[in-house]
């Protein structure tokens, strides 16, 4: 859906807030609409719903990021037989509309565009990311949340609506030939700017900006990180960690995954699944006859260096977009807002730096 | 390819994977028609004990009785699956282990006396033969023994989950009974495959699947110690199903 963007003030429109109730109905026209319920008490989820009254605009992030929308985090890829070959099970055609994306999870959908786009294309994840609509929200940080510090606290492009609180009405930014197709086809609902919206909308941006609690100074990070290689931390974290997955199943950005092959009875058919893996896996350093990171510690670790070090050499920037998930899963408290500060050789956390 | 000859058998347990094959209802037409069934006292009457390409073996070894049925069981076997958490750990009935048998005998069947021979430490299979392959669960899940199967007859090892009950409460999207509501859940040291079961209806994960390879039982004691739970509470809650966990001291 993400497609030309189209320059200047005619980008910009203001909804009512009375009027979003009527925006998820004509939404739902458009396609199947996703957005963040309450599930559980403080877990939320993206679920298929245009009822408003559901909706946890307030929400915070969702238990799994919504790259599962592209990526599953289990898939058959194939079925085989003997006679047939391999068969692809057949994908729904069918726009998904993923309503109330916060910036740190509409950036970590570029950064995984970067790595499905790479020297072997994954054809799967595109044809989910072209049939499927993003409309941001904006958000208020907690403790958890880093985007600030990783670049991501805001967004230029990668949503087609992006709707910002700004108290009466809704800022939105128009970023697609197909937002601007939803917002012509509601007239009604959207009006243009009003007296003194986009001073509004200035101020509550800096208060946001100065809303992050949590900090971490990024710049030459990666060269730090090498520095560290064999700071005592590393295993000290591995000492708490249960090699449970958590951080990088929630995580919106990582992309690992494992293969698996079954047979099924008949002895002449099976089927190939991919499903989510973890680098705090033992298993996922295994080869045959050896692991390379036998150690917790030495995985913990890896997780760090990949996203930190690896990532920005290939791709330029680190893979973390300080959503906080990682945070706010692990039962051991391993926190990397800590970890990068302790790096640092830092242990306070403020604003200034 | 010729029908492998299979047996399933039950050392001292509650038949409870017996019964899980039996009832994988629209499965077991496949399975019984893949394979040479020999023997299944459980469910058919003529059984033949001679030699099998595949054994299943349900149940810890709690009698004399047990540990020479398992040795002949691995004589005749090219194959030997442990299946459930009994089979694979020691399940239930090894969590006497460690308790005065005298004491229990009385407790359980007003007697003295070792009457049905089983005064000795329950094990698990592997503690006494060589065990090719585990599936554990309590009981075992009806989609990993189909997978079992299915590997088996194509002469490879099915690719079983290696990792903990919580990457699959993870994929579920389950609020933490852990780190959110302060419960005693085995989740981070139990083997996944069950689907997260128990936490997804809001309950703690008892580790009826027996333990991951490397559980960090020490990490999840400091976690659940700063929650107020003893040292105690914790090794009852870990050994129900696993009488083997140990909980390093720090140093
Ligand atoms: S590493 Fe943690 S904070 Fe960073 S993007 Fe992943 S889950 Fe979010
Ligand atoms: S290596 Fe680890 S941190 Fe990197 S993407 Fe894979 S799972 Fe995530
Ligand atoms: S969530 Fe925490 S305990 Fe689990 S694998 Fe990640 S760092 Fe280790
Ligand atoms: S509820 Fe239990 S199994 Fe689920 S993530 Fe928490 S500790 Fe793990
Ligand atoms: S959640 Fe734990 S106790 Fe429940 S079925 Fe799974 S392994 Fe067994």
């Amino acid at each position: 859906m993400v497609a030309r963007t189209i320059p200047s003030h005619a980008n910009i429109r203001l909804l009512a807030k009375k009027n979003l109730g009527d925006l998820l109905e004509v939404l739902g026209r458009w396609g199947t609409v996703y957005a963040p319920v309450e599930k559980q008490p403080d877990v939320y989820t993206f679920a298929e719903t245009t009822d408003l009254s559901a909706i946890a605009l307030g929400y915070l992030r969702t238990a799994l990021p919504p790259k599962r929308f592209m990526y599953p985090p289990e898939e058959r890829l194939y079925n085989f037989t003997l006679s047939k070959g391999f068969e692809e099970p057949p994908q729904s055609e069918d726009r998904q509309i993923l309503f109330g994306v916060h910036p740190c999870d509409i950036h970590a959908f570029s950064i995984l565009d970067l790595v499905f786009a790479g020297p072997y294309p994954e054809p799967r994840y595109f044809k989910r990311r072209r049939r499927t609509a993003i409309i941001g929200l904006d958000c208020l940080p907690d403790v958890n949340c880093f985007c600030y510090s990783m670049d991501t606290d805001s967004v230029e492009r990668g949503f087609d609506l992006f709707l910002t609180d700004i108290g009466e009405d809704y800022f939105v930014r128009v970023g697609s030939s197909w937002g601007e197709e939803v917002v012509r086809a509601c007239k009604d609902l959207f009006t243009g700017l009003k007296e003194g919206s986009i001073e509004e909308y200035k101020r509550r941006a800096d208060a946001r900006s100065r809303m992050f609690e949590s900090h971490v100074e990024m710049s030459d990070m990666p060269q730090i990180m090498e520095l560290e290689f064999s700071n005592p931390l590393w295993e000290e974290l591995g000492e708490k960690c249960l090699s449970c997955g958590s951080c990088s199943i929630v995580c919106p950005t990582c992309y690992c995954y494992d293969i698996i092959d079954q047979f099924d009875l008949k002895g002449d058919s099976g089927s190939r699944t991919r499903r989510w893996d973890s680098c705090l896996f033992k298993e996922f350093a295994q080869v045959a006859g050896f692991n390379f990171r036998q150690d917790r510690s030495t995985r913990v670790k890896l997780r760090y260096y990949h996203k930190q070090i690896a990532f920005v050499e290939e791709y330029g920037r680190s893979s973390c977009v300080g959503c906080g998930r990682c945070i706010e899963t692990c039962p051991a408290k391993i926190n990397i807002i800590e970890v990068l500060n302790e790096i640092r050789g830092k242990k306070v956390m403020s604003h200034a730096g | 390819m010729s029908k492998p000859r299979v047996g399933i058998f039950g050392l001292t347990s509650c038949a409870g994977d017996q019964l899980a094959i039996l009832n994988c209802e629209d499965e077991l037409l496949d399975i019984i028609g893949a394979v040479d069934l020999k023997s299944f006292v459980m469910a058919q009457s003529d059984n033949e004990e001679k030699e099998f390409d595949v054994a299943f073996v349900e149940g810890a070894v709690v009698t004399e009785e047990n540990e020479e049925k398992l040795r002949e069981v691995r004589e005749k076997s090219a194959i030997l699956v442990a299946i459930g958490t009994c089979a694979c750990w020691g399940g239930i009935p090894a969590s006497a282990n460690g308790i005065e048998r005298v004491e229990l005998y009385r407790q359980v069947y007003d007697t003295e006396e070792d009457y049905f021979k089983c005064g000795r430490t329950v094990l698990p299979l592997k503690e006494i033969v060589r065990v090719d392959l585990s599936v554990p669960g309590c009981p075992i899940e009806k989609d990993q023994i189909i997978a079992a199967v299915g590997s088996l007859l194509h002469g490879v090892s099915p690719v079983l989950p290696t990792y903990a009950v919580c990457t699959e409460c993870r994929f579920k999207e389950n609020r933490c009974l852990l780190v959110k509501d302060d419960l005693l859940c085995c989740g981070p040291i139990t083997l996944a495959g069950c689907g997260a079961r128990c936490p997804s209806h809001g309950l703690p994960c008892k580790g009826c699947r027996g333990p991951v390879e490397e559980p960090n039982a020490a990490s999840e004691f400091d976690i659940l110690k700063e929650k107020g739970y003893t040292r105690h509470d914790l090794e009852k809650a870990f050994r129900t199903f696993a009488y083997s966990i140990e909980i390093p001291e720090r140093a």
